[in-house]
């Protein structure tokens, strides 16, 4: 199975590897014009290509104490809206404007105080110690530390709201990067799975409920939408890669990348979609993976 | 690389033994001449006029999966061509959406299969029967669409643990949270407040806040209705 698993491996590489390339040859062609003396600046600016070697290997453990730190942060995040806890609204009963609303983060609540009490349980269960619970702080200021990302997340729905989006497609992209670590462990794996697709429903429907408010976002997440973030910060992590349209696959034993752009019967609409909008459909129809280390990157944001 | 598709020596007896049961008296000669061939890649799915038998393999998972986008897109594509006529302009938009995800997961898993999709050799593919959905107003057309998209994510979820290969199961991951993104939309529309509800989240216990699992053979009961074959599942039964 070691050359399979190479070949696996190697099908699920960071498509982006080729586009982080292109700029470091270009940075490293430039060079000659600009000479040696900023070459470390200049490589140190750069991304570092993705290789093989570089992918993360995570224990059963490790994927365990991050869906658990996931939806601590969800299950709080959530129950602060609703009054649960302290430092949400003032008038928690009024923050939702309508009762449709409310029930539906209700809904949504119960399923993280749900996934909080599985996720314990399994690490309990393998003998393993709990993580100290970390202190939340959902502006994003760390507790008064930095300049806050979301200053009215509490007295704003619609920021509240795409707070939510936030995290409910990140904790999608997190489970998916996380089931290939768990994939010889059938129980572990079925729950996760069980766990990442309640999370799509909860983000698509926090896309509905921000749609219903004027908002310019599909359920699904699209280039289309109307960015939530902005392009470089650690939020922006949740979409920067979420428009791929690049997928690889073995095909017949050969590592072969699949031609939605050019051979694929897949613009089927009459009119034709243009090359560029049947491409978003691609974007839509696949849901991207993130690494442990994106997903880390995002809970430190409201944790402190 | 036969390794991948290929299974135990125990598991392709059971195929083929499982073909020979169900491949019917029309196509009993065909089904000597291939479980006799001896070629080492076992089919992962035999064909007949009367029976789909999908093998406990990867790619017999895998065709299964695309059996159902197949089935999905099929749905989609006869709401697109006749709307209903309440149907809003946002419904339509919507409906195209859903029609082109399912079109493009269909097409990605046929393009996968390659010469192991099922109906590569099928001088006309199936028609799938909607016969038992009213299709003519926007409350039917989403209480179908819900039924197809809710099996679609159970299915998805009981498929992973069958996968052998973690390439495929990343793959399928990527189309099962999109399939959950369609189901809650589509449940939306049907009730307001049931996208996630206790219906299909489980409600109480120790798995209680997660999402609905089926086995191949359960799914294989529920999509019944609309596939013209009887699906023959015990060989993904047998993978775990």
């Amino acid at each position: 199975m070691d050359f399979l698993n190479l070949l696996a491996r190697l099908a699920t590489l960071d498509t982006e590897a080729p586009a982080t390339a292109a700029p470091r040859r270009a940075a490293l062609s430039r060079l000659g014009q600009v000479g040696t003396a900023l070459l470390p600046a200049l490589l140190a600016a750069l991304p570092a290509p993705a290789l093989a070697g570089t992918k993360e290997t995570r224990t059963r453990l490790d994927v365990l104490k991050l869906a658990l730190k996931l939806e601590l942060l969800e299950n709080e995040f959530y129950s602060r809206a609703l009054g649960l806890t302290p430092g949400g609204p003032t008038n928690p009963a009024a923050f939702f404007v309508t009762t449709a609303n409310r029930a539906a983060i209700q809904t949504i609540q119960s399923h993280e105080a749900q996934h909080v009490a599985l996720f314990t349980r399994l690490i309990t269960d393998a003998g393993s110690p709990l993580d100290a619970v970390p202190n939340f702080d959902f502006t994003g200021s760390k507790n008064g530390t930095q300049p806050a990302l979301y200053p009215d997340v509490y007295t704003n729905l619609d920021t509240f709201l795409k707070v939510a989006q936030l995290l409910e497609d990140a904790g999608v992209r997190a489970y998916k990067g996380q089931v290939e670590f768990i994939q010889t462990d059938n129980y572990t794996l079925e729950a996760a799975l069980r766990t990442h697709s309640t999370e799509a429903r909860h983000a698509a429907h926090i896309r509905t409920m921000r749609r219903q408010r004027g908002a310019n976002v599909k359920s699904w997440v699209s280039p289309a939408d109307a960015p939530i973030t902005t392009a470089g910060t650690v939020p922006d992590a949740v979409y920067s890669t979420e428009s791929n349209t690049t997928q690889y696959i073995v095909r017949n034993s050969v590592i072969t990348k699949v031609p939605f752009d050019s051979s694929l019967p897949i613009n089927v609409g009459t009119p034709p979609l243009s090359a560029a909008a049947i491409l978003a459909k691609v974007a839509e129809a696949f849901d991207e993976p993130v690494e442990a280390a994106t997903a880390e990157a995002l809970l430190q944001l409201f944790t402190y | 690389m036969s390794d991948s598709v290929s299974t135990s020596f125990l598991g392709r007896t059971l195929r083929r033994r499982s073909f020979l049961r169900v491949a019917g008296a029309t196509a009993a000669s065909s089904a000597l001449v291939l479980a006799g061939c001896g070629d080492d890649t076992p089919t992962p799915v035999v064909n007949t006029t009367s029976s789909l038998v999908f093998a406990n393999s990867d790619l017999g998972v895998l065709n299964f999966a695309y059996l159902l986008e197949q089935l999905e897109a099929a749905f989609y594509q006869k709401v697109v061509d006749n709307f209903p006529s309440d149907f809003t302009a946002e419904d339509k938009a919507a409906c195209i959406d859903l029609r082109d995800h399912e079109v493009i997961h269909r097409e990605f898993l046929k393009y996968a299969l390659a010469s192991n999709a099922y109906d590569v050799s099928l001088s006309t593919p199936l028609i799938f029967n909607f016969s038992s959905f009213t299709l003519t107003t926007r409350a039917g057309v989403y209480a179908a669409a819900r039924t197809l998209e809710d099996v679609g994510v159970a299915a998805y979820n009981g498929a992973g643990k069958l996968l052998t290969d973690p390439a495929y199961l990343k793959l399928l991951a990527k189309l099962a949270s999109v399939e959950a993104r369609h189901a809650a939309f589509v449940r939306e529309q049907v009730q307001p407040g049931s996208f996630a509800a206790s219906d299909v989240i489980t409600a109480t216990g120790p798995l209680a806040g997660l999402d609905t699992v089926k086995t191949p053979a359960e799914v294989a009961v529920l999509i019944a209705p609309f596939v013209p074959v009887p699906l023959v599942t015990d060989g993904l039964m047998t993978l775990s």
